[in-house]
């Protein structure tokens, strides 16, 4: 389904453009992602935090890739440097470990994904519109059921 | 209005909101027969009761149970499921043992049902049912309607659909357990609901159609031996497959699908210009195959085939002229109306070692057929199937048809009674020494009925019959445990 396909090639992007989307950040609104309902304690949750509509579709560089050990059913993720303003994630528990978003033959994802707000997606990711989340100045936390 | 329409909708206060009952639901309450309880909603699981024993005796030493699954949810607030096959899956379990027999029945708790609770809708997609708002269908088990049959595979029962996981559930309580994973990468791979199941326990199963289907293999134990995607020139839907001790053999009828949209069965279409093509895959060798040309024909059900020494591959099904009933009227049923689609006939298909085929019809109107499993995928003499088609969409009768003798053993058990699925319960050597074992829906008592018929002696009617307390709808397949 597009789904698998929208969030591989996010995260491919998200992988292209890490050095570009990194740049260096000064103090600023920081992020605290918790990841929660981790079933199977291995791999890792591989995702994007994104800034635009356009990045949310892959059309556009991610401004960070997340990245963080599923050893624990709750795990965090903390990012900072990040100006206030409207963001979105998008990811997957990446179980295996391959650094892949595996799917069977018929193309279905096998490993579980998630989107920011545990907006749900419908023959497809989940939408920007439903994905949106407000950073504000200080410190943020959101948190992301895995199943 | 029947009695019982009246004692229902009165007993259950459903009379206060008779603005919610459509003329089409209206016209099936009050259609002659009163079919349309085969097609009616149960509201909740029904908890172990012992059913009544009503004529007959109960043969000494039977230990038997029955399961049985078939949707029995088509309605949640205003809006209706758009066909038979797309209800909610009711699992129930008949057991005889110790010369008493009992009933429970569970739902499948699967996401479908549990968003449909919730929601008080029906919004997901089906075979004749369109995605509504509200829908959420993130992969194939999110539509997953575990209604099909059931299965005993390494001591796990599984539920079964086509386009998704089998569902575990628990062999004593019907309890969920969540769908059935055999190796991650296969997570909600299509799994059809009528696997070929080897005299050892071996389980062969195909899943998906399209440009390829997937050809599963499981071990006695119920762990996966293999599993490996075939590829098919033709878009064909099948819905059964059958095997041999040697072959899988895969009927592509010309009931092709073109591409994905909800509901399914509006992607396909009805080309008989094309006609049917059989597919034999080696078993030890899914790359060796051959095909086979056979003039169109629409189906749902195979029994289990055989070869022969000199390599001919004989097996039988039940065929239809064309696709009417699963394309119109399986779904104008929901809506209480019969419309008449040409009748299932039981045939034997033969497949010659000279690259010919052929068709011998019994001329006997049949479906569900079932045999002996002990020689699935040997020679065989019997095919047990109901018939008796005419007066409602269902069938009023079971028989067991001899393949030697062109005889059809037949009992018919009333213009009141719909006839399901029967099966074999083994009681000695012979393909006929045993039991057959099956349900019917009584609509004059309204209750639901098992059945135990002696396997040789099919006219002679039931050696035993339990009445339980309630109907159930129809169900579709089943085995024995």
């Amino acid at each position: 389904m597009n789904n698998c396909k929208s969030i591989l090639t996010a995260l491919a992007m998200a992988g292209a453009s890490f050095s570009a989307a990194a740049v260096a950040q000064n103090a600023g609104s920081s992020l605290t992602v918790n990841f929660t309902g981790i079933e199977e304690k291995q791999g890792a949750i591989l995702g994007v935090l994104v800034d635009s509509e356009a990045a949310y579709d892959g059309k556009a560089a991610p401004v960070r890739p997340l990245m963080v050990t599923a050893d624990k059913a709750e795990v965090a993720a903390m990012v900072d440097g990040l100006a206030p303003g409207i963001y979105a994630i998008k990811l997957f528990h990446d179980v295996d470990g391959d650094g892949k978003m595996n799917t069977n033959p018929y193309g279905m994802p096998v490993e579980p994904f998630a989107f920011s707000n545990n907006a749900q997606g419908n023959m497809g990711p989940a939408k920007w519109a439903d994905a949106k989340f407000e950073v504000k100045a200080g410190a943020n936390t959101h948190s992301i059921t895995i199943k | 209005m029947t009695d019982f329409n009246r004692r229902q909708f009165m007993g259950t206060g459903i009379l206060a909101g008779t603005a919610m009952i459509t003329p089409d639901m209206a016209l099936a309450g009050a259609s002659p027969a009163g079919w349309a309880a085969a097609v009616a909603d149960v509201e909740a699981d029904v908890p172990e009761e012992a059913l009544t024993l009503v004529s007959g005796k109960v043969p000494a030493g039977l230990n038997a149970t029955l399961y049985r699954n078939g949707p029995a949810k088509f309605r949640r607030g205003d809006s209706a499921a758009g066909h038979w096959f797309d209800g909610d899956g009711l699992v129930r379990k008949f057991r005889v043992r110790d010369g008493k027999a009992t009933l429970a029945a569970h739902f499948v708790d699967t996401p479908k049902r549990r968003l449909e609770t919730k929601l008080n809708a029906i919004v997901q997609p089906g075979f004749g049912t369109p995605n509504r708002a509200g829908s959420v269908v993130n992969g194939p088990d999110d539509a997953n309607a575990a209604n099909t049959s059931v299965m005993v595979s390494g001591g796990q029962l599984l539920a079964l659909w086509e386009g998704g996981s089998p569902v575990m559930l628990d062999l004593e309580t019907l309890e969920t357990k969540g769908f059935k994973t055999f190796r991650r990468d296969l997570k909600q791979m299509p799994f059809l609901a009528h696997p070929r199941i080897e005299p050892d326990g071996t389980v062969w199963n195909l899943g998906g159609n399209g440009k390829g289907t997937f050809v599963w293999k499981l071990n006695p134990d119920g762990s996966l031996a293999s599993a490996q995607m075939v590829p098919l020139d033709r878009n064909s839907y099948f819905h059964d497959f059958t095997a041999t001790s040697r072959h899988i053999i895969i009927v592509m009828q010309p009931w092709v699908q073109d591409g994905l949209k909800f509901p399914l069965s509006t992607a396909m279409s009805w080309k008989p210009e094309l006609g049917t093509r059989v597919l034999v895959i080696d078993k030890n060798d899914l790359s060796k195959r051959r095909e086979f040309e056979l003039p169109a024909f629409a189906f749902f059900h195979l029994a289990d085939g055989w070869e022969e020494k000199d390599g001919t591959i004989r097996f039988d099904g039940c065929l239809e002229a064309d696709p009417t009933f699963g394309q119109r009227a399986a779904s104008a049923l929901l809506r209480g109306e019969h419309i008449k689609s040409p009748a299932p006939m039981l045939t034997q298909i033969v497949l010659r070692p000279d690259g010919k085929a052929e068709m011998q019809t019994t001329r006997i109107s049949a479906e569900f057929p079932t045999n002996d499993k002990r020689v699935a995928g040997q020679s065989r003499r019997y095919t047990t199937h109901v018939t008796g088609y005419g007066l409602t969409p269902f069938p009023h009768a079971i028989a067991t048809w001899d393949w030697s003798k062109g005889h059809d053993d037949r009992f018919n058990f009333g213009d009141h009674q719909l006839t399901e699925e029967f099966l074999f319960v083994a009681n000695g050597e012979d393909e006929r020494d045993g039991w057959l074992m099956g349900t019917t829906l009584n609509l004059k008592s309204h209750r639901t009925e098992l059945h135990l018929l002696d396997a040789k002696r099919v006219a002679d009617g039931p050696v035993a019959t339990w009445q339980a307390s309630i109907p159930l709808p129809l169900t579709f397949h089943g085995t024995i445990a």
